[in-house]
């Protein structure tokens, strides 16, 4: 690539970065192009030539932060081998809660991009993509589980990966708005899956420490 | 022409239907107060007359399908004598066509992130509907039907379950049927409440 393409693309990149954040900060139908070049620290011309309409760049930019939001969620959850598939999947299911900071962000941006999914047809199948790989991430784990011998024999994978992804949304919106505690979410959606995977009674503690626990 | 409004024909009911079926077509942020009047068969200034803003509209569309919402389950609940039939209507009654409004609480939940008015019309309904379930569970639990369980926290697990498998459909994950929706419910609530609900019962 000449240093040229580089610099082009490091600023597609930051007027995305730039559109994300906006989005997350003040909700999509607030989000102004010369606010975000100016955040970008481009020009406002240089934010149409990239992108030609506004909705292409908010969709776009929905888009780049739903891969984010996945990543994250998707994130660092540990190798089973060190953890074992309980503290595992006790990793996994704080990746999707809005935890303060990071995760809370990426949470709103989630509830957004919910909204446009239901409202814009062509942003489904990034939703659906990935739900599904979301879906494949946990039952792969506790498929993973059941053959260590680590959860119980006859737990069924994807009704359950389906269950955990439900009540981690269901769960998630309600620490968002300040219903519950993010620990109180966690502690309820443990003792949901519990019974049929034979875990312990009570979840192991966070990995990250900054993390609030019971 | 008259300059002031003309508010004989039309209702506030009709107007909040007419809110709900364009903010459920176009989504709030382009949804106009033309459109809402041309839908509700009026002009804007009426419109105007009522809801001073999009929020305005948000909210009380929103509040009064839920009023109907409740009403009718309300009438249907009361119908049914066992406390069986009517968690699984109320399971029912959220994966259903049309009754549990995915897309305008979409549109709630996105704007009361950072609407404080919103939030606390979010709060008002998700209580209430929290209340719905606990009531169903205490009546089962009276009846010695349903064992010794939290009906408060009950509710929270079965309202979160309910509505991320609703998100899930709104997004037309194909994976995720209403069906699909409902076996999870069910045994869910099942296992809960350590009780068999009945199989196929009428909703």
């Amino acid at each position: 690539m000449t240093g040229a393409a580089a610099t082009e693309r490091g600023a597609r990149e930051r007027i995305l970065a730039a559109a994300v954040d906006r989005i997350a900060r003040h909700g999509i139908d607030e989000v102004r192009i010369a606010r975000i070049a100016m955040d970008a620290g481009v020009s406002t011309s240089l934010v149409h030539y990239h992108f030609e309409t506004r909705e292409a760049l908010l969709e776009q930019a929905l888009d780049y932060s739903y891969e984010l939001a996945g990543d994250v969620r998707l994130g660092p959850e540990g190798d089973v081998e060190e953890l074992g598939s309980v503290k595992r999947l006790a990793a996994m299911i704080d990746q999707c809660l809005p935890y303060p900071g990071m995760l809370e962000r990426d949470w709103i941006l989630w509830v957004e991009l919910w909204l446009r999914a239901a409202r814009h047809p062509e942003m489904r199948p990034t939703a659906a993509r990935l739900y599904a790989r979301m879906r494949g991430w946990f039952a792969e784990a506790i498929a993973t589980g059941i053959e260590r011998g680590e959860f119980a024999s006859d737990a069924e994978p994807e009704r359950i990966a389906d269950l955990l992804l439900a009540l981690a949304d269901g769960y998630g919106v309600r620490v968002l708005f300040g219903d519950l505690e993010v620990a109180h979410a966690r502690r309820e959606i443990w003792a949901a899956v519990q019974d049929e995977l034979g875990l312990p009674e009570q979840p192991p503690p966070p990995l990250d420490p900054a993390h609030p626990q019971d | 022409m008259s300059p002031r409004p003309r508010l004989d024909h039309v209702r506030r009911p009709e107007l909040l239907a007419a809110a709900a079926a364009v903010i459920r077509q176009r989504g709030l942020e382009n949804a106009r107060v033309a459109d809402v009047a041309h839908e509700a068969g009026t002009s804007a200034p009426s419109v105007l007359y009522y809801f001073a803003s999009k929020s305005e509209l948000l909210k009380e569309a929103l509040t009064s399908a839920e009023e109907r919402f409740y009403e009718k389950l309300a009438h249907r609940l009361e119908q049914l004598e066992s406390p069986r039939e009517r968690l699984l209507h109320i399971v029912h009654s959220a994966t259903g066509e049309g009754d549990y409004d995915a897309a305008l609480w979409m549109e709630l939940w996105a704007r009361a992130l950072r609407d404080p008015e919103l939030a606390a019309t979010r709060a008002e309904l998700d209580g209430r509907w929290r209340r719905t379930i606990a009531e169903v569970v205490r009546y089962g639990q009276e009846r010695g039907e349903f064992r010794t369980a939290d009906p408060d926290e009950f509710a929270v697990l079965l309202a979160s379950l309910l509505d991320g498998l609703s998100v899930q459909i709104a997004l037309r994950d194909t994976e995720v049927t209403p069906d699909r929706v409902r076996e999870l419910a069910v045994r869910l609530a099942e296992r809960e409440l350590g009780c068999e609900l009945p199989e196929g019962a009428r909703c």
